[in-house]
């Protein structure tokens, strides 16, 4: 609870800043503020509670990925410092809206009322349609934006009506009196439709196929910061969020729905993969990575043995640490060679081996190779499917975790093997800082497991 | 038996309205119509006797964002008919999604029975005070932060429309 | 049976004196003009020019009706009736005085006495803006769609201080959104205006501008726009809305009287309904109510001849920059000291 009310204070504080004409006091303050928050927030740790008549509820699990995603925010607000730099009347807009969107984020982990959830998911939404239109003279952000808008609008019209229909067949928003009426004897239709729409709405969010295709556009035409933040913050609280759902009812209404996640993992892991050999682009080929990474994590809900499981979390962390390390290097690489296509990675591992060895090692982490977090992810998600009997999911995520390795080979070949170019990749502090701290934590919990898998 | 009459002539209202707004090919009369769409659901409101709702319905949809929709269209000046209604494969496929989606919904309002259904013991929810009392008592966290979705939503509109200072 | 009987001819009464005031409101504003400019004024058609409103309803409706070929022809004259519909809408939930009474029964002078009678007048003050759209957009001229954009977009935001004033009205008077509850609590002399001038001054100020009054009549500023939004409208339809303007100020009156001045009420009113017969009581009370509108209308026309037009921009700064920062202090003021002084 605290959590959240001093986040949105720390939004609105980072407007006070601009407007006292503090502009660059803006940057140190929300890095400061978002690792006071991440303090506060561990304090809740062991506290379980339930606030403002059952609104919010704070256990562990909220706990933990609460701590994640303060953590992806606080990386990314010290990315985009370095990113903004030269945008300065901007830099308090982004903050902000970066703040409010971990803001959305904390409610949707922590939510234990439908309509808290609603707002959470709209709040993140809304920033972020609005970030990922922000670079307004260039007409692919300007796509991007559109496209997320509108595709996310519709989403929301389906949570909105599923979450009505549930309402309408149980007259209450709150989850533990929805779960209860799951459970009994008699579930109306209605309310069965409802939870099917707010799933739907559920896939979309976290961009897994067939609901996927806003992804690639909306990663390839927003700045590149606002890609890192989607691609890791939105998709990790997503499925939290989504994890949450369903151990409050998929795991207890008589007509399960796992043949429905089955699929769509399936699908999302199928096209994910495969279409990420075609591309050129680094920052479409990390959306379609991301699609597959959530037909991962689907694997890991489908088959998640108790709640909470810490594979999930393990995963997220992972991921979002291997995403973020390669998006810092990337930056740094497009920033300097004004192209974001695969080739401008060309010959990087001459013209600077540091770096390129540890875009090698996100690379790798991201593909699941040991010992990186990678590998361990994908390895316990794997194991919890197996004790649960999914065994052919299992094994389209092997074969798809093959396939996945050969283009995250790409940008290793072309940095090793591609004749380099004459740009000088200069990098910046704050990107090495970040670099290191992901390659350095992705490397810890790869070797040391039981940091956060023994949390619970 | 006079509201059940009103009912399904506001249903029928709004249905027909709906459909217009959809298949109309001048966006005027899309905007036009779905105003009418939105009285008739205020209607509907008010025959639930939630005058408060209904009228704020009319105040913030009717009266302020389809003015603004209204705006758009004018100033866009899309007076033409737009949109060659030809058929091909997104619409067919559009067409079959929908009515997929429409056939599960009819299925499942069909075979949920009212007979179990009770009215909420709260017959009083049409008032401004008990909705009042609701949001600043149950429904407090979510109506406090909802000013965080505000807040995020202007400065986002003042980032994206901001006169670029040079 | 009988009380739907009396809301009929209540309706239709009210109906023929919002269009009987709203035409001697034209003549009242030629007399007010002339007298502040120093001239006759109309005095032509009978005793001091009294006829005058008559001759021009009928020159009204004896001219020709255009309707320009490249317009819209449904929207054309849907845009009209919709402005004068709405006009007409809001004097339904206005208490006109003390209830009358026969054979013993009594009869609220008030057509619909809902508890949302305020959010309601919002309601279909918002609606108006349609008409002035629809009809300034159907005309398919550029000064018709400029003065129709410039009136909704006043309208609009002038709304919102608007509504804002009215919350600290709602603060003060037991929160009831009922207008006759809020006239009720204005006994005697407790009027409103006393314990909210600034509420009072914004809400006037805002009434102008809803009203497309002077010194904010820019969506028919003829200098620059010919005639605004109906430019192309011609004979009665020309009439509809000039018409439904001058109801439009009427309703205004009536409503800051209402909200601010105790509508019908006035001191020894109470002294009054324990000493004479029920009706005559109503009637007096009618009579305050309507004292009161006839001075706003009065007013209306007095700062109309008074005051320059605003520029437009200068316009919406004023309600975006000024009145409304200020509505929403005078709130927030309103509820502290009611806060805090357990009022």
């Amino acid at each position: 609870m605290n959590t959240l009310i001093y986040t949105s204070v720390l939004g609105f504080g980072l407007m006070v800043l601009e407007v006292l004409k503090l502009r660059k006091w803006i940057s140190p303050a929300i890095i400061l503020g978002l690792s006071l928050i991440f303090g506060i927030n561990i304090h809740d740790w062991n506290q379980p509670g339930s606030y403002m008549g059952n609104m919010l509820e704070i256990s562990n699990f909220t706990v933990a990925f609460n701590a994640l995603a303060i953590f992806i925010t606080l990386l990314i607000a010290m990315l985009a410092s370095e990113y903004y730099s030269d945008e300065e009347h901007h830099i308090s807009d982004y903050m902000a809206i970066m703040t409010f969107v971990l803001c959305g984020a904390q409610m949707m982990l922590g939510y234990a009322n439908l309509v808290l959830f609603f707002i959470g998911i709209e709040t993140l939404s809304i920033s972020l349609y609005a970030l990922s239109g922000s670079k307004r003279f260039d007409a692919k952000s300007n796509e991007a934006g559109f496209k997320y808008f509108l595709m996310g609008s519709f989403a929301s019209g389906f949570l909105l009506f599923g979450i009505a229909l549930m309402y309408g067949a149980t007259q209450s928003f709150d989850l533990n009196k929805l779960a209860e009426y799951a459970m009994g004897t008699s579930v109306s239709p209605l309310f069965l439709t409802g939870l099917l729409l707010v799933l739907f709405a559920l896939f979309f969010k976290v961009s897994a196929a067939p609901f996927h295709f806003w992804a690639p556009d909306v990663y390839e035409g927003a700045p590149s910061i606002i890609t890192a933040f989607m691609s890791t913050l939105v998709k990790v609280v997503g499925f939290a969020a989504f994890y949450k759902f369903l151990h409050v009812f998929g795991y207890l209404i008589p007509v399960k729905f796992d043949w429905l996640i089955t699929l769509v993992a399936i699908l999302s892991l199928v096209t994910g993969n495969l279409s990420a050999l075609a591309q050129e682009n680094f920052k479409r080929l990390m959306a379609y990575s991301g699609i597959s990474h959530a037909g991962y994590l689907l694997i890991g809900l489908v088959g998640a043995a108790a709640f909470p499981s810490s594979a999930i979390l393990y995963y997220g962390l992972g991921y979002s640490l291997s995403t973020i390390g390669a998006f810092a290097i990337a930056m740094a690489v497009f920033k300097s060679t004004g192209s974001e296509s695969i080739s401008a990675f060309n010959g990087l591992g001459k013209k600077n081996p540091v770096l390129a060895a540890c875009l090698t090692a996100t690379m790798l982490g991201l593909a699941g190779i040991p010992p990186f977090a990678g590998f361990f992810g994908k390895f316990y998600i794997f194991s919890e499917a197996i004790q649960n009997g999914h065994f052919y999911l299992v094994l389209v995520g092997i074969l798809s975790s093959m396939i996945g390795i050969y283009y995250y080979m790409k940008v290793v070949i072309a940095m090793y093997a591609k004749p380099a170019n004459e740009t000088k990749i200069e990098i910046s502090l704050t990107n090495q800082l970040v670099m290191w701290l992901c390659l350095v934590l992705v490397l810890l919990i790869g070797i040391m497991p039981s940091l956060v898998t023994g949390l619970f | 038996m006079e509201s059940t009459i009103v009912f399904y002539l506001l249903s029928a209202l709004s249905v027909i309205s709906a459909l217009f707004v959809v298949f109309s090919r001048s966006p005027i009369y899309s905007v036009l119509s779905l105003i009418v769409c939105f009285f008739t659901i205020a209607g509907h409101y008010i025959m639930l006797n939630a005058q408060f709702l209904a009228i704020i319905h009319i105040i913030v949809y009717a009266g302020a964002i389809m003015v603004l929709m209204l705006f758009t269209v004018m100033l866009l000046n899309l007076n033409k008919e737009l949109g060659t209604h030809k058929f091909n494969l997104t619409k067919l496929m559009a067409v079959i999604t929908g009515g997929l989606m429409f056939l599960v919904i009819i299925a499942s309002v069909k075979s949920s029975s009212l007979a179990n259904y009770q009215a909420p013991a709260y017959l009083n929810i049409g008032n401004a005070e008990d909705i009042g009392m609701k949001l600043f008592t149950d429904y407090l966290l979510p109506f406090e932060i909802s000013s965080v979705l505000f807040v995020s939503a202007m400065i986002s509109a003042v980032l994206l429309a901001k006169k670029e200072v040079k | 049976m009988e009380i739907i009987l009396f809301k009929a001819i209540l309706v239709l009464v009210l109906f023929l004196i919002s269009l009987g005031i709203a035409a001697y409101s034209t003549y009242a504003e030629r007399k007010v003009a002339a007298f502040l400019q120093d001239r006759i004024g109309p005095d032509r058609a009978g005793p001091f020019g009294l006829l005058q409103p008559i001759a021009d309803g009928v020159k009204m409706f004896l001219k020709e009706e255009i309707i320009p070929n490249h317009s819209n022809r449904w929207l054309f004259i849907l845009g009209p009736c919709i402005f004068m519909l709405t006009a007409l809408m809001t004097s339904a939930v206005i208490p006109w005085g003390m209830p009358l009474e026969f054979n013993g029964t009594k009869y609220a002078l008030q057509v619909a006495d809902i508890n949302i009678g305020i959010l309601y007048i919002m309601g279909v003050l918002s609606v108006g803006v349609y008409g002035i759209m629809i009809g300034g957009w159907a005309s398919n001229n550029k000064y018709a769609l400029l003065g129709a954009i410039r009136g909704s977009s006043q309208m609009i935001s002038y709304e919102l201080a608007m509504g804002m004033s009215i919350i600290s009205i709602l603060l003060i008077s037991d929160g009831s959104l009922s207008l006759s509850h809020i006239v009720e609590s204005q006994k005697g002399m407790n009027w409103n205006v006393f314990y909210q001038p600034l509420g009072f001054l914004i809400f006037l100020i805002c009434a102008f501008a809803e009203a497309n009054r002077t010194p904010f009549d820019l969506p028919e500023s003829e200098s620059e726009l010919i005639g605004g939004y109906h430019t192309e409208y011609s004979s009665m339809k020309l009439g509809l809305f000039l018409f439904a303007e001058y109801i439009n100020m009427f309703i205004s009156s009536t409503v800051i009287s209402c909200l601010y001045f105790g509508g019908y009420q006035f001191p020894g009113l109470e002294y009054l309904s324990a000493h004479l017969p029920a009706n005559l009581v109503s009637v007096i009370s009618i009579g305050a109510l309507f004292t009161k509108v006839f001075f706003f209308i009065f007013f209306f026309m007095w700062v109309r001849w008074t005051i320059p037009r605003f520029r437009y921009d200068q316009l919406m700064r004023l309600g975006w920059q000024v009145l409304l920062p200020l509505s929403i202090a005078n709130m927030l003021i309103t509820g502290g000291v009611i806060t805090f002084f357990n009022l």
